[in-house]
């Protein structure tokens, strides 16, 4: 790998260990994937942020990194950490409450953005065509997918060490070549809701590898539905980037797949765990919400309150919440929470006794058994609000 | 006597060991599917549910899923708790910066069918090679 004299006096160590380190980070990757040399990157997102998900031994290699006095050198946003500044401050243990904000002194130190979302493109739109470095893998792949900005699937680790260094090793869909559809996939019935879009992402996550989709029959869907096809690909698979648009297909032939509504429809059936169907969390906003979600979610809420003994959640960013005000407003006074900064994933859900968690998101489903050890109901949002509100 | 097997890869993180090889069938997740505190595999799904990877040769055929995992690598590491190095069909990113954080020697590009869960292996990533030892030879 080409590696200009300033990369290579960093690299060998002259100017310190935190940057050395970073930089061979980067340099093995590059190698690993025949990168040919370093460029600039124009954001990086971090991942690993909660505590509940980090634990303790990182800690200790990011306090060395911040006690080494390093700065970030692009703009660089954080992921969902595992508190919000409300609710879940006053209900969970503070012991963990101090270990999570020592984790964010430590992002803070580096001159890391406070955002604690996993929709960082809400805050700020990449530029189509620009170089990201960015970990949390739905970011990447909605970057990728519906953006049209470049970004490899970073480890949190490589992310911060492309913040640090302000580069990335040019590889993967940071080259044309590379972003090319290798596999078509036919969507043979309609789909509409979000959860069969997730679905569709869980089940194609599992067959595809890290083969790169060109995916027929989805082309007119919302971002929103993108998001949440996104998001649940990247949890079941190594794909970073799929296509949708019909207009992308250039009269290759491409090996070709086909779903049919069954493949959905047992998906869906597969995501859900839970033998009763009375859940105590009701979760929406995995990614996080977007305005627009937010929006929805009101208007169904209408002046309907949440039932006796069921927790109604709504996670976004707190720059999304800002901005959406007047439905907050109307959501909480049902007694349901808009929560900012995490989710049920990242936070400690079974520390409020919560066994069931019904949720529209595939990705919460096929993680939460194992990140929350609960049991899981997926089902579209209508009827999660169906379940969570009074008639 | 049977032919002894010897599987070429290619070295990622540099180091050699000998140990017990751990083979999952399935690519492994380390957010939520190794339990850092333990080291052992808490995904039910997964064929190698409720083994420990510690000291192991833990074989697997690439990683998936979140990008937290390379930091789990490093806990593991921290905790002692570690495989003694990791062997992959196809490396990727999580797996490949968690190695190299958590120094963990590292080799791809090897038909882990060819090996099974208790037999002593031999990694040499500066060789890429994976050895399989026969029981005389440990």
């Amino acid at each position: 790998m080409y590696l200009t004299k300033e990369e290579e006096r960093i690299y060998d160590g002259e100017l310190g260990w935190a940057k050395q380190v970073c930089m061979k980070i980067l340099v093995k990757l590059g190698e690993l994937f025949d990168a040919e040399r370093l460029i600039p990157i124009d954001s990086a997102h971090i991942s690993g942020v909660s505590y509940k998900t980090l634990g303790e031994a990182p800690t200790d290699f990011l306090e060395a990194l911040a006690k080494a006095n390093e700065k970030t050198k692009v703009e660089a946003t954080l992921n969902p950490q595992s508190f919000d500044p409300e609710y879940l401050r006053k209900r969970l243990p503070k012991q963990l409450l101090q270990k999570q904000l020592d984790i964010l002194q430590i992002f803070e130190r580096m001159g890391f953005k406070q955002s604690y979302t996993c929709t960082p493109y809400y805050i700020r739109k990449p530029e189509k065509n620009s170089h990201l470095a960015w970990a949390e893998s739905s970011a990447v792949v909605y970057a990728n997918s519906v953006l049209g900005a470049w970004t490899n699937r970073e480890g949190g680790p490589s992310a911060l060490a492309a913040a640090i260094i302000g580069k990335t090793p040019d590889y993967g869909v940071h080259k044309a070549i590379n972003r090319k559809p290798n596999i078509l996939v036919e969507v043979d019935s309609p789909i509409k809701e979000e959860v069969e879009y997730g679905a569709l992402g869980i089940s194609l996550g599992k067959i595809l590898k890290d083969k790169i989709p060109i995916i027929r029959g989805v082309g007119n869907t919302s971002g929103e539905n993108l998001k949440h096809l996104g998001a649940a690909l990247a949890s079941a698979g190594m794909t970073n980037l799929f296509h949708y648009k019909d207009s992308e297909l250039k009269g290759e032939t491409l090996e070709k797949i086909s779903v049919e509504a069954n493949d959905i429809r047992k998906a869906i059936e597969e995501l859900t765990t839970a033998p009763k169907q009375k859940p105590d969390l009701v979760f929406v906003g995995c990614p996080h919400c977007s305005l627009k979600e937010i929006r929805e979610i009101a208007n169904v809420v209408g002046g309907k309150k949440v039932r006796d003994n069921t927790e109604f959640w709504v996670c976004t960013s707190c720059h999304v919440k800002e901005k959406a005000k007047s439905y907050v407003q109307k959501i909480e006074a049902s007694g349901a929470k808009v929560i900012t900064d995490t989710c049920a994933v990242v936070t400690w859900t079974d520390k409020l006794g919560i066994e069931t968690i019904m949720t529209n998101s595939a990705k919460t489903a096929h993680y939460a058994p194992t990140l929350n050890k609960a049991n899981t109901i997926l089902a579209p949002l209508k009827e999660c609000l169906k379940t969570a509100l009074k008639e | 006597m049977a032919q002894q097997i010897t599987l070429k890869g290619r070295g990622i993180v540099e180091g050699c060991c000998k140990a017990e090889a751990l083979v999952s069938a399935k690519p492994i997740s380390f957010l939520g599917d190794i339990d850092p505190k333990t080291g052992k595999v808490v995904e039910k799904n997964l064929d190698i549910y409720g083994e420990c990877v510690t000291d192991k040769v833990l074989c697997f055929p690439h990683g998936h899923g979140s990008t937290v995992g390379s930091y789990v690598l490093y806990s593991l590491a921290k905790n002692k708790l570690a495989p003694k190095a990791i062997v992959n069909e196809k490396a990727d990113p999580v797996i490949v910066v968690g190695a190299v954080i958590a120094n963990i020697p590292m080799i791809d590009q090897i038909d882990i069918s060819q090996i099974k869960t208790g037999e002593i292996v031999e990694v040499d990533v500066y060789k890429g090679l994976v050895k399989i030892l026969k029981k005389w030879e440990v």
